[in-house]
């Protein structure tokens, strides 16, 4: 199967980590897959009639498989979480300790350009110092990428499968 | 340990020097260890491992102290087993310097008491400790040497630099020999007169093994026939009063043997420079205990505790223009500062702070795809910033694209890929499986059967299928059987359904916990 090649290709393909004392090793990937494909079906067979809501909630979807695969022990998965569980209801469902953000050692300085706006990208980096924030960047580069692949190689074999489908409907319609 | 008094109003004429040894790691004791007869014993414990070594100066009128509390705050790296403990209190009589010069070699701060009298007291014969010397590692006292030198060389620098000391040429000479101290003008060596406070600001001791380098190569130039006038102008430099602090080797830095040795080898030329590999590679590879950091700080204490505190000018240091950098991290940061940078504690945290920065940079760098050739903080993190920009737009557009294929199809589709994946990924760790299944249902109130479905579609195991389905109703308390599977035209609906089937009665809740492991998902 190309997917399930993708996917071994994404299981076996680990980035390298030169820091493993810093970072942590990134969680196994069939298990993000398989987070995902859950949740998906689950969207898929909701009663939601647009697409683009369904689209938000995939896209929240797997934002939380990512940010669960990730483990609690990141940041920004954990600050993430809480975005999407704020969109959902008001209150948070969780409320993690946040270290960083209670002992601020260093407080983030807002004047360099990219630094400001590589902290709007990443999740929860409003509250880290930049050590972290790099770390963090990181990781969630890495989460994300995975995510991107696992995603692609779902909608390239839905496409694969759909096209073939529609052709053996047709055969069976033209030997009809 | 009490500090000890020793009083000497004269000057030894037997030329005993008097040494204090720092007792090893925390134990703040000092051995002093006065040999009348410096060659002979000198010798043997300057082949140990030592790695300080004191020399007590006091400046007023003559009355030395050994301030053990202070040295105590140096953290002595040196792993010399033996250096005995034992701070003697003794009041020494007569031989000592009237201007008793302390040094402490510890890592990395060595207080230099001012010396205000001439006279330099030196140690006791009583203290006979010359038996603990054995593990003071003078060998070829290099690292002892600026102290070692000091109390040798001390008579002849003196003469110059410090005329109040006495000229003892047998003293002299005997030190000469018996340490080693190369050829003997330790004219860089400055004991100074006033000032008790050894700027210990500077001296962070951290950065310290680069001024300990320095200091070595400074002394070593002293050795080398420096004059009095160089010993002159450091102290002019210095200023009056000024403390120098020596700055000794912390960590017990695995490569800087090598690199020490080859700094001391092109920095210094002469004769003392063999001895100073010796001895710096026995301080350098003492353990240093604690962070430098915190050892930095608490050495800035005890800088100010100690006596004397001999400094090396950073300016010095450059200008010895060493290539030596080391930069070694064990639990705690060990950072050694590198020659012509300053060794402000703050500096030296900044120091390792960039490096983790950079560090940290140069992993972005390879996760980035194309970033290799980029050079430069800010065009990295450009392109780091818009890489995971067009990331997370890339999820959002093909999450549009997921929703808009016909779910039917897909969940086929997901189940087969789902079967796949577990066939050959084989069961992974399926314990963090769970937690989302608890959590999606509360996610997705409104689907508790459609997750239902989409487990049974993706186990594989009857077993772990049933405890999945279990779980499942456990969470959700949802016990409807799955028959809402929707018609599948792919081949292993019927295996599926025949596990729905299974799954309808539901096994213990338990199940879900204790074989969570073996959850294919």
């Amino acid at each position: 199967m190309g997917v399930i090649d993708i996917m071994d290709a994404k299981g076996t393909s680990s980035l390298g980590n030169p820091n493993p004392n810093i970072l942590t090793p990134h969680p196994s990937k069939s298990s993000v897959a398989i987070r995902f494909l859950r949740v998906l079906s689950l969207v898929r067979h909701t009663a939601s009639s647009s697409p683009s809501s369904r689209a938000c909630r995939i896209r929240r979807a797997a934002c939380s498989c990512m940010a669960y695969s990730a483990g609690p022990r990141r940041a920004w998965s954990r600050a993430l979480l809480r975005k999407l569980v704020r969109r959902r209801r008001k209150p948070p469902r969780r409320d993690l300790p946040r270290p960083a953000a209670i002992i601020r050692r260093r407080r983030p300085v807002g004047g360099d350009r990219l630094e400001v706006a590589l902290r709007r990208v990443v999740p929860g980096g409003a509250g880290m110092e930049y050590c972290r924030l790099l770390e963090e960047a990181a990781d969630y580069v890495k989460c994300l990428v995975m995510q991107v692949r696992l995603m692609q190689s779902i909608v390239d074999f839905e496409s694969h499968v759909h096209s073939v489908n529609k052709r053996s409907e047709i055969d069976p319609g033209d030997r009809n | 340990m009490s500090s000890s008094r020793l009083k000497g109003s004269e000057v030894e004429d037997k030329g005993i020097i008097l040494f204090l040894f720092p007792g090893q790691s925390k134990d703040k004791s000092f051995t002093v260890a006065v040999s009348e007869d410096p060659l002979p014993r000198l010798e043997t414990s300057i082949d140990m491992n030592e790695n300080k070594f004191v020399l007590n100066s006091h400046h007023d009128g003559g009355e030395w102290q050994f301030n053990t509390p202070a040295m105590s705050m140096v953290p002595l790296p040196l792993s010399a087993p033996s250096l005995a403990g034992g701070l003697m209190n003794q009041n020494t009589r007569s031989s000592y310097l009237s201007t008793p010069m302390v040094e402490v070699f510890s890592p990395g701060q060595w207080n230099h008491h001012p010396t205000s009298s001439p006279n330099m007291a030196l140690g006791e014969s009583n203290f006979a400790s010359t038996s603990s010397i054995n593990s003071i590692p003078v060998g070829k006292p290099v690292a002892i040497s600026p102290r070692g030198m000091l109390v040798s060389t001390a008579p002849r620098i003196f003469p110059t630099s410090l005329p109040h000391f006495p000229v003892d040429s047998a003293f002299v000479e005997r030190a000469a020999r018996f340490s080693c101290f190369g050829s003997g003008n330790f004219s860089g060596i400055n004991f100074f007169s006033s000032s008790p406070a050894m700027a210990p600001s500077n001296n962070e001791g951290i950065g310290d093994q680069v001024q300990k380098d320095e200091l070595l190569q400074v002394d070593h130039e002293s050795l080398n026939g420096s004059t009095m006038k160089n010993q002159g102008d450091q102290n002019s430099q210095i200023g009056n009063g000024e403390s120098r602090v020596v700055i000794f080797p912390e960590d017990g830095l695995e490569g800087n043997t090598g690199s020490t040795d080859a700094a001391l080898n092109s920095s210094s030329s002469d004769r003392g420079v063999n001895k100073r590999r010796k001895t710096v590679p026995d301080i350098e590879r003492d353990p240093v205990q604690g962070g430098r950091q915190s050892s930095s700080e608490t050495t800035k204490e005890n800088i100010e505790n100690k006596q004397k505190v001999e400094q090396i000018n950073s300016k010095q240091i450059e200008k010895n223009g060493k290539d030596n950098s080391e930069f070694v991290k064990e639990g705690y940061v060990h950072v050694r500062a590198r020659r012509g940078q300053a060794t402000n504690s703050h500096s030296l945290a900044e120091r390792v702070r960039r490096e983790k920065i950079s560090e940290r940079m140069k992993y972005l760098q390879e996760l980035v795809p194309g970033c290799s050739k980029v050079t430069g903080k800010a065009v990295m993190l450009d392109e780091i910033i818009n890489y995971v920009q067009s990331l997370q737009r890339q999820v959002e557009f093909l999450s549009m694209k997921l929703a808009a294929v016909n779910p039917q199809l897909d969940f086929g589709i997901e189940g087969l890929l789902a079967k796949n994946l577990l066939r050959t990924h084989g069961s992974s760790s399926s314990a963090t499986g769970f937690s989302p299944e608890m959590i999606y249902p509360q996610a997705y109130p409104s689907q508790h059967n459609l997750v239902h479905t989409g487990i049974s579609a993706m186990a594989s195991h009857s077993d772990t299928f049933r405890r999945a389905i279990s779980t499942q109703s456990t969470a959700s308390g949802y016990k409807e059987s799955p028959l809402q599977v929707q018609p599948m035209h792919i081949p292993w609906n019927e295996e599926l359904i025949t596990q729905m089937a299974y799954g309808a009665n539901p096994s213990n809740p338990q199940n879900m916990h204790s074989k969570a492991d073996d959850f294919a998902i």
